[in-house]
């Protein structure tokens, strides 16, 4: 569907994202407290691993001084998860929605954009919680937040484009979301999340985790977050180009897989 | 008169795999040898319809009617030929799809009204009369998981008839509701057609055609057999359905499941116990059905129509109208119709029977032409019309 179809339904887009919020923790006694709980729990199992099954010294941020481990992990596991969590529930998406796909018209990207919109929001609130964290440690956030939402709305274009053309691939194909959920996993461990990508010996590996997709966007995040520093005008034009580039070659295949959707359902 | 959509030369084809492939492998596997034939849905159909007309479309089950209807309203793509659309659309093909089980009423009408293209202010703007329509004011904040389907069919269509179409595309939808709700959906219909709105409509309700519709097109594997009067068309389609069924000697057509079925028709004259084929106007008039149930059946719906010869018809009561709903049926019985002082002037009549389901979907008997009778010349005496009113003159 055109731009203008799609900004014609923009309420719809709205509602949807306000959908995907409301009812993700119904009937849930903690509700949104799990958003929170995933991401700390992942931190206690790989802080005890890191710092005593390893006995890895953590990374020390520059120029902040900052030297502790959860609190690097976390501001690399909250955008990452914010990533992988998005696409994986919009190649569902999509196609959970096929009961509307088969019997409405209406832009079907807006399937995808509420589930982006929605898992943001949860994004920011996580930061939140982070920055209060961070404050803490002695890492005074607020200065470095206008850099840091423009990282992240490039991550967000980023994982749009993924998504778009993920989940439309999906419709067509259910593997894609099995090789989705592999994946992640492997691209979770490539991105520079548990480790820093300084301790790398290995030179490709080094390189993967520095300049590779998902790497570019966390290894920024960990600049301005963990270091407190401008990331490099490369690494700017590199987002730049990886958040525009992605989303507008994930928009072209979704917009041609999409008339067949109904079909194909 | 300008037309409203525009559906030229359509042609789609279904690929009807000998072997569903959806997996990566399967697609690997299969590459250049992936067996399909092709199936044809609709092939070269073309009609216009116009601004204002209630347009029908008619044909059997697997005629391509739905897949016409979401060609229509954009779902499919045409493989061939093109659907042009000039007005703003509303197509309801399912009612309350995309409904959320788990929110409430409120936020389901703002997102189905924003499914199906409203504007956010416009929404709030007709909130209101969306939930009058509904007749569900003090259930609006539960949600709708704890809605029963009636209410839930209720909510949907009074967002979708207020999402104000210029033209309306509407698939079976009078099949669901009790007959109030379907009273209230046709009196909606007919207020949109007195407003110049376009409405097409798909239905198996041949009657709802017959009577509703200016034009009608009927389709018959994919091809357009038929176009034109409704009427006409109507009772060719219906000739054509029933080619396979049931006809017996004395001329009656019967069709239907046959769990029940009705086994003879009597008309008894004034207390009469000799059943007669003819009476007067003004007498008091009894018809009996004689049915036979082969299995228990529940909640049937007892109907007789009488036709004049021409084709007009003079009256369809059924047991439901009248609100006897007998919980089940079984053996042989009989059921009588009472009706006084009856009105009909001198002619020949025909009487049909049928014996439904409670939603009168499902058809266990009917009976076409169960009994022809003539009318005589009785009191009052008219000479034009079908009936008469029983007028009484006075000079002022």
């Amino acid at each position: 569907m055109s731009l203008r179809t799609a900004v014609a339904h923009r309420n719809l887009l709205y509602l949807l994202s306000l959908r995907e919020l409301r009812t993700r923790y119904r009937k849930s006694v903690l509700g949104w407290a799990w958003s929170l709980l995933n991401p700390i729990t992942q931190m206690l199992i790989f802080t005890v691993i890191f710092l005593y099954v390893f006995r890895a010294t953590p990374p020390t941020g520059d120029p902040s001084g900052l030297k502790n481990f959860p609190l690097y992990f976390v501001s690399g596991v909250l955008p990452f998860n914010f990533f992988a969590i998005t696409v994986g529930t919009a190649i569902g998406s999509v196609q959970g929605g096929a009961g509307l796909i088969k019997k409405v018209r209406f832009p079907h990207e807006h399937l995808v954009f509420s589930v982006v919109i929605a898992q943001f929001v949860t994004l920011l609130i996580e930061l939140l919680v982070l920055t209060v964290a961070m404050f803490i440690a002695g890492n005074l956030l607020l200065p470095w937040i206008p850099v840091l939402m423009f990282v992240l709305l490039m991550l967000a274009l980023f994982t749009t484009g993924i998504a778009l053309a993920l989940s439309a691939a999906n419709v067509f194909y259910h593997d894609v979301n099995y090789l989705w959920t592999i994946l992640s996993q492997l691209l979770f461990y490539t991105t520079p999340v548990i480790y820093s990508p300084a301790t790398i010996s290995l030179e490709p590996l080094r390189v993967l985790a520095l300049y590779g997709p998902t790497g570019s966007f966390i290894t920024a995040v960990h600049n301005v977050v963990y270091d407190l520093r401008m990331p490099s005008t490369i690494r700017l034009a590199q987002l730049v180009v990886l958040g525009f580039g992605t989303f507008f070659a994930g928009a072209w295949v979704f917009n041609r897989l999409s008339p067949r959707f109904a079909e194909e359902m | 008169m300008a037309n409203v959509i525009e559906v030229d030369h359509v042609t789609k084809t279904f690929k009807v795999h000998s072997e569903k492939v959806n997996s990566l492998k399967a697609a690997i596997v299969a590459r250049g040898r992936n067996r399909y034939e092709e199936f044809y849905a609709l092939r070269d159909v073309s009609f216009e319809v116009r601004e204002g007309e209630m347009f029908g479309v008619i044909g059997h089950n697997g005629s391509g009617k739905s897949t016409l209807l979401k060609c229509m309203a954009g779902i499919l793509q045409p493989n061939a030929g093109e659907v042009r659309v000039h007005q703003r659309m509303s197509a309801l093909l399912e009612l309350g799809a995309g409904f959320h089980p788990e929110l409430s009423g409120r936020d389901n009408v703002f997102l189905n009204a924003a499914i199906l293209g409203m504007p956010r202010r416009e929404i709030a703007k007709r909130f209101d009369e969306i939930v009058e329509f509904s007749g569900l004011q003090a259930f609006i904040g539960s949600p709708v998981k704890t809605y029963s389907s009636g209410m839930y069919v209720r909510l949907a269509f009074a967002v979708a008839i207020n999402v104000d179409p210029n033209l309306l595309i509407i698939d079976e939808i009078l099949a669901v509701g009790d007959v109030t709700f379907q009273q209230r959906c046709l009196e909606k219909f007919v207020e949109f057609r007195n407003e110049g709105r376009t409405i097409i409509l798909v239905t198996h309700a041949m009657n709802t055609v017959k009577e509703m519709c200016d034009r009608a097109v009927w389709l018959t594997h994919g091809v357009i057999t038929g176009e034109g009067d409704p009427s006409d068309l109507v009772d060719e389609y219906t000739e054509t359905m029933l080619g396979g069924n049931v006809r017996a000697d004395d001329g009656s057509i019967r069709r239907g499941s046959g769990e029940i079925q009705i086994t003879s028709v009597e008309l008894f004259v004034n207390g009469d116990t000799e059943p007669v084929k003819r009476f007067r106007t003004g007498d008091d008039v009894t018809v009996r059905l004689h049915y036979r149930a082969q299995q228990p059946v529940s909640r049937p719906v007892f109907g007789i129509t009488i036709e004049q010869l021409g084709g007009a018809t003079v009256t369809t009561p059924t047991t439901r109208d009248a609100g006897l709903l007998p919980d089940a049926i079984e053996g042989d019985g009989t059921i009588e119709i009472a009706l006084r002082k009856v009105p009909m002037l001198p002619g020949t009549y025909d009487l049909h029977t049928s014996i439904t389901d409670f939603n009168l979907s499902h058809v266990y008997d009917h009976l076409q032409m169960a009994l022809r009778f003539d009318v005589m010349t009785g009191k009052p005496y008219e000479m034009g019309g079908v009936v008469t009113l029983h007028p009484s003159w006075h000079l002022a």
